[in-house]
């Protein structure tokens, strides 16, 4: 701590080391600081402004819609045809959400492994799991971002206007949609994302990687299904389809696999969900930093 | 003087190569050198006493406790600086501070105020708001240290803290390492394949060898043995005149060039030398009990081995 020194008419700090006798907060503070720490870097806060491009991009294209919407609504009254439902509002935000997905997640991850601070954060009170802890809830609250608040804004803006769910239970009823939507479709891409970088310390590879993911199970899945003739539910091999279409059936819209039970849809959501968890972790116990 | 680490029979396996081998020794307050070849086993002991390693055999106990079992806890009292860069190159040296003070349990405003402080103390005051990756080697090894000591650690770790550094840097770094020993009251554990370094700092050793301590303990206490000879050095070429003087007188003796290397059998030694010097009417230089450096201790230790 610095020691006042009385000067007149002002005193002056004397830098140099003092012993520490106050407080000493536990692990939960240090998971705390990892996740906030981790917030910033994503959203390129406390960095140059080339950082914070990205993040900020994709935050205006994911509320963009929301709001359009709502204005138009407020200049247009009593004419709601042209608003989506908030099932179909992920449509229009689809490209925010796998923006935020390819950099989110190697933005948290990589940089701790090339930089090699990893071997620092493993030599604090914090350990490999309460670090994926503090990783993992970084990456989700940032998607969340992009999943939850979208449609949220949509649903304020509506009622506000008079043009929102019928009644208090309407509105309930929405919001636990919404709410569901969001955390299941953010949970998803957190772990699948989290999955790809955790195998590599380059923020490029790891983009890459999660882009090609996304886009080759597309390719594999219309192969499996339409090549091989084999059932809709191979659909679900697409990444992209087991969240959105778990979404519909939230909503309780057919989505594109009508065929398919949502109870197989929701266990695909959540298989996807705990294998690249899985996977994440077992990398992360296996990283020899200190040898 | 209460010990900071206690390992007893300390072995650990990376597949089939044993890295640390039945290690026994106590390491006490102060500095400590921890000194080996590349490939000893160091930066794997310091491994273990963060609690990073399950030993596969043998226990160590770390600020009185099993730093496997309580790691967060023991890791919270211990500062740590590995060998190799590991700083986040585009925050800057007060954020990388604070944040790391801030995981190891300190109040943010704490942890901030004593970012500050601790980079002023490695002499990082007025460029701590610049970005780490725009640092020299030496600087970022001082942010290395700064980050190490900043929430006040009973113990700190410093890996190699040298590597990379010119001699005025590594001149600089070891009177920091030594300030934090003896000046802070924090205890240091300073990892080198360099003796000549640790010899300058430290207070006592812990040699390694292929993962066993080949000896350990306080460096005079170390040296001590060897001081078993008396170093005459001359001045005029009577060297052998000397040495007969002293043969006559039943001690043994030996000319190398213009010195006389005496063994020192007894303090009564000493008195015969004089009258040896005297009686030759030989031009002292100097005399003085040879002491062995870090090295000769290294070399015996090896050897007895």
């Amino acid at each position: 701590m610095t020691t006042p020194v009385p000067l007149a008419g002002g005193r002056i700090h004397e830098g140099g080391y003092r012993h520490y006798d106050g407080p000493r907060l536990g692990p939960g503070a240090a998971v705390r600081s990892l996740f906030r720490q981790t917030l910033q870097r994503v959203m390129g806060l406390r960095r140059p402004a080339r950082t914070k491009a990205l993040p900020f991009l994709s935050v205006i294209i994911a509320y963009l819609p929301a709001i359009t919407f709502v204005g138009l609504v407020a200049l247009i009254p009593g004419r709601l045809d042209f608003v989506p439902g908030y099932a179909r509002y992920y449509g229009f935000i689809t490209a925010a959400i796998l923006l935020f997905v390819t950099f989110a997640a190697p933005e948290a991850l990589c940089p701790d492994r090339r930089s090699r601070v990893l071997s620092l954060y493993l030599a604090s009170p914090l350990t490999r799991t309460t670090y994926m802890l503090a990783k993992a809830a970084a990456v989700a609250s940032v998607l969340l971002l992009v999943t939850l608040g979208p449609p949220l804004v949509l649903l304020i803006g509506l009622s506000l206007q008079g043009a929102g769910p019928d009644g208090v239970l309407g509105v309930v009823s929405v919001l636990a949609r919404i709410a569901g939507s969001g955390v299941a479709m953010a949970a998803f891409y957190t772990s699948v994302s989290l999955a790809v970088a955790s195998l590599t310390d380059r923020r490029a590879f790891a983009s890459g990687g999660t882009l090609l993911l996304i886009t080759g199970s597309g390719v594999v899945a219309g192969v499996v299904v339409n090549a091989l003739r084999l059932s809709d539910g191979f659909f679900l091999l697409n990444v992209n389809v087991p969240p959105l279409e778990l979404v519909a059936r939230i909503y309780g819209k057919p989505g594109v696999i009508p065929d398919v039970p949502t109870a197989v849809v929701a266990a695909a959501v959540a298989a996807y969900t705990v294998a690249g968890l899985a996977l994440t972790w077992w990398r992360y116990q296996r990283l020899q930093v200190t040898r | 003087m209460s010990a900071v680490v206690v390992a007893r029979g300390l072995t650990k396996n990376w597949g089939a190569t044993r890295a640390l081998d039945g290690a026994d020794f106590e390491i006490s307050r102060g500095v400590t050198g921890l000194v080996g070849a590349n490939g000893a086993g160091k930066t794997t002991l310091l491994g273990m006493v963060l609690g990073l390693h399950r030993p596969d055999a043998g226990t160590i106990e770390v600020l009185g406790h099993d730093p496997w079992t309580f790691g967060p806890s023991v890791r919270a009292r211990v500062g740590y600086a590995p060998e190799h860069d590991a700083l986040p190159p585009d925050m800057s040296a007060h954020d990388v501070v604070r944040h790391l003070a801030e995981v190891h349990g300190l109040p943010r405003r704490a942890a901030t105020e004593r970012a500050s402080d601790v980079l002023f103390e490695v002499g990082l005051g007025e460029e701590r708001f610049r970005q780490v990756g725009t640092f020299s080697t030496g600087q970022r090894q001082r942010v290395k240290l700064a980050q190490a000591i900043a929430h006040d650690p009973e113990l700190v770790l410093l890996d190699e803290p040298t590597n990379g550094l010119d001699p005025v840097q590594r001149e600089e770094m070891l009177h920091l390492i030594g300030r934090v020993g003896h000046a802070l009251g924090i205890d240091v554990v300073l990892s080198s394949h360099l003796l000549e370094e640790v010899e300058r700092v430290s207070d006592a050793v812990v040699i390694l060898d292929a993962g066993r301590v080949v000896a350990s303990g306080r460096l005079n206490q170390l040296r001590a043995g060897t001081e078993d000879e008396l170093v005459v050095s001359l001045d005029d070429g009577s060297a052998a005149a000397v040495v007969a003087r002293l043969q006559e007188r039943g001690v043994a003796a030996v000319a190398e060039g213009d010195t006389v290397i005496v063994a020192l059998e007894a303090p009564v030694v000493y008195d015969l030398v004089r009258d040896a010097l005297a009686d030759s009417g030989a031009a002292l230089r100097r005399m003085a009990p040879r002491t062995s450096s870090l090295e000769d201790v290294f070399l015996a230790a090896g050897h007895a081995e």
